[in-house]
């Protein structure tokens, strides 16, 4: 059996565990430069006129008529957070998954049916215990079954957030529960493709002939199909594949006419991506740069481009990149707008030792392999940006984003630790 | 024979450390003997991803010895026993206690974790 445990409105959850005077009300987490909502809990939620994933200068009257209570994103903090849930389900199984910042699929083969649930409730109690983050646990033989038990979990009072699929019978009730919308891994272009032929459940779904959902839904959707009638088809992976774009994109604080400054940002984004990239020990053959200006403007002139470059030879090298960036970034610059956001992405991405030189050039002579590594030590063991290339510039502050309402980063820095005002 | 009870066995901490002599001359005579330096996280720390660092702010709780300024070391796994130091919950609002007799979570405060050490600074 599987289990699949999340985190309730895990962003607002973290946030609360650390707010007392917050339980019970209005929670809601604002995207990286606050633009718009990325996360609600169920108080939130409730108030049914906050639409997700909207600009906040559009709803902010409604935000505050309901007093709603924000905070801008706090990744460090949520990040720390979901990395003790994860180590906590590790005592629990000796196979976790983690699928996603707040989720994860444990291994329970083996385990007795009868004392699922206990076990079930037990996962549950011990998170909350120790971290103080409400999770909903759901068991099934298969992960398309546990996520559908997990749904169950939750919205369905009585189960108090533990459900187990352990029968015949409860695997027909969780599939004539679940909207065909709400299946786990069918989109909604498929869920309305699906309602036109009269499958608005997951049971209907299941009755669907294997012919039509492996030539309507491909490989994906018959896999679905398996796993929901208990045919383990998704296996376990417990070692991600290495990533094969790492990109960074972000807003401004400020608009940005400038070049000069706007290729700062560019060369320290390089830099976070370029990290990645020798963490887990690659390279990459393509550079994508864009600019973009605030298309919610309406006094703005609007403008935005992109650029993608071949590197002469697969790098990781952050002095490579950022040249290359550079000379991307100063093609698609126009001036006289007031640019918002800047990215970059790096693709075609090839394991390290995989590079090849050419004719003219040789992998080696071309990095600087140790200083770099001096590089990421410094900075591995004093911080982020503790030293990096001269074109990032001294003006971060300027241009970074605004995080007005961040929390204290409570778990991971000694000055940010939750003070208890005793008056 | 019965078992009556069986506990999970503990972890024995570790103070071996095998190491090599660096000294160029005449062999370090503790190679053989070294431990690794005391590290207040191995002492003090038992649950890792259940403890959590909190700073005090004013002189309110000097009868608990807790004084402005200092940092409480608190394990959220620990049950919760009789006269206990904890940082609780009341009303929505952080407040330390000793936790009472008979205490049940039901009860009038939240139990947030258990105070295990208290960090004071001596300067």
């Amino acid at each position: 059996m599987i289990a699949l445990v999340d985190c309730n409105s895990f962003y607002a959850c973290c946030e609360q565990v650390f707010r007392p005077d917050l339980l019970g009300k209005p929670v809601v987490v604002l995207s990286n430069n606050d633009g718009c909502v990325i996360a609600a809990n169920k108080e939130a939620k409730a108030l049914t006129d906050i639409p997700m994933f909207e600009p906040v200068f559009k709803i902010k009257d409604q935000l505050l008529a309901h007093k709603v209570n924000f905070f801008s994103s706090n990744y460090t903090l949520y990040g720390e957070m979901s990395q003790r849930v994860m180590n906590i389900l590790g005592t629990f199984s000796p196979n976790v998954e983690v699928y996603s910042i707040d989720e994860a699929f444990a291994d329970l083969s083996g385990m007795k049916k009868a004392s699922l649930n206990k076990y079930g409730h037990e996962i549950k109690d011990t998170i909350f215990k120790n971290t103080g983050l409400p999770v909903g646990v759901g068991i099934a033989p298969t992960k398309g079954l546990a996520k559908l038990a997990n749904k169950m979990a939750k919205k369905i009072v009585e189960n108090n957030h533990v459900f187990v699929i352990d029968s015949e019978e409860k695997r027909i009730e969780a599939l004539r529960w679940c909207k065909i919308g709400d299946v786990w891994g069918i989109g909604r272009k498929h869920a309305e493709r699906l309602k036109n032929i009269g499958v608005f459940n997951a049971f209907q779904f299941t009755e669907t002939p294997l012919q039509w959902v492996r030539k309507e839904m491909t490989v994906v959707g018959e896999r679905t199909w398996r796993e929901l009638k208990g045919e383990l088809c998704n296996e376990f992976v417990t070692q991600p594949p290495p990533k094969k774009g790492i990109g960074t994109a972000k807003s401004f604080g400020i608009k940005l006419p400038d070049l000069e400054r706007i290729e700062e940002a560019c060369a320290y984004y390089i830099s976070e991506v370029s990290e990645v990239l020798r963490a887990q020990k690659s390279c990459a053959t393509y550079l994508q740069v864009f600019v973009i200006t605030n298309y919610h403007s309406n006094v703005d002139e609007q403008y935005s481009n992109s650029r993608t470059v071949t590197l002469e030879i697969p790098t990781n090298d952050t002095f490579k990149l950022i040249s290359a960036a550079r000379k991307a970034l100063v093609e698609i610059y126009k001036p006289g707008y007031r640019y918002k956001k800047l990215g970059v992405n790096l693709t075609g991405i090839i394991p390290q030792d995989y590079v090849q030189g050419n004719l003219f050039h040789q992998p080696s002579k071309l990095n600087h392999p140790k200083l770099i590594e001096t590089f990421d030590a410094i900075n591995r063991k004093f911080g982020k940006a503790t030293i990096s290339s001269g074109l990032v510039g001294t003006r971060l502050h300027e241009w970074e984003l605004i995080k007005k309402e961040r929390s204290p980063r409570y778990t991971t820095q000694w000055g940010e630790l939750l003070s208890i005002n005793s008056k | 024979m019965e078992i009556i009870t069986s506990g999970k066995l503990t972890k024995v901490k570790s103070r071996h450390e095998p190491g090599v002599s660096k000294q160029t001359g005449f062999t370090s005579p503790a190679t053989h003997y070294l431990e690794p330096t005391i590290d207040l996280n191995q002492e003090l720390v038992v649950n890792r991803d259940a403890t959590f660092f909190v700073r005090i702010d004013g002189n309110a709780f000097k009868e608990y010895n807790i004084l402005d300024r200092d940092v409480l070391i608190i394990d959220r796994s620990l049950s919760r026993n009789f006269d206990d130091l904890a940082l609780i919950i009341q009303e929505g609002e952080f407040k330390i206690q000793r936790i009472p007799f008979g205490f049940s979570e039901e009860g009038e405060f939240i139990v947030w974790g258990i105070i295990t050490y208290i960090i004071h600074s001596a300067r």
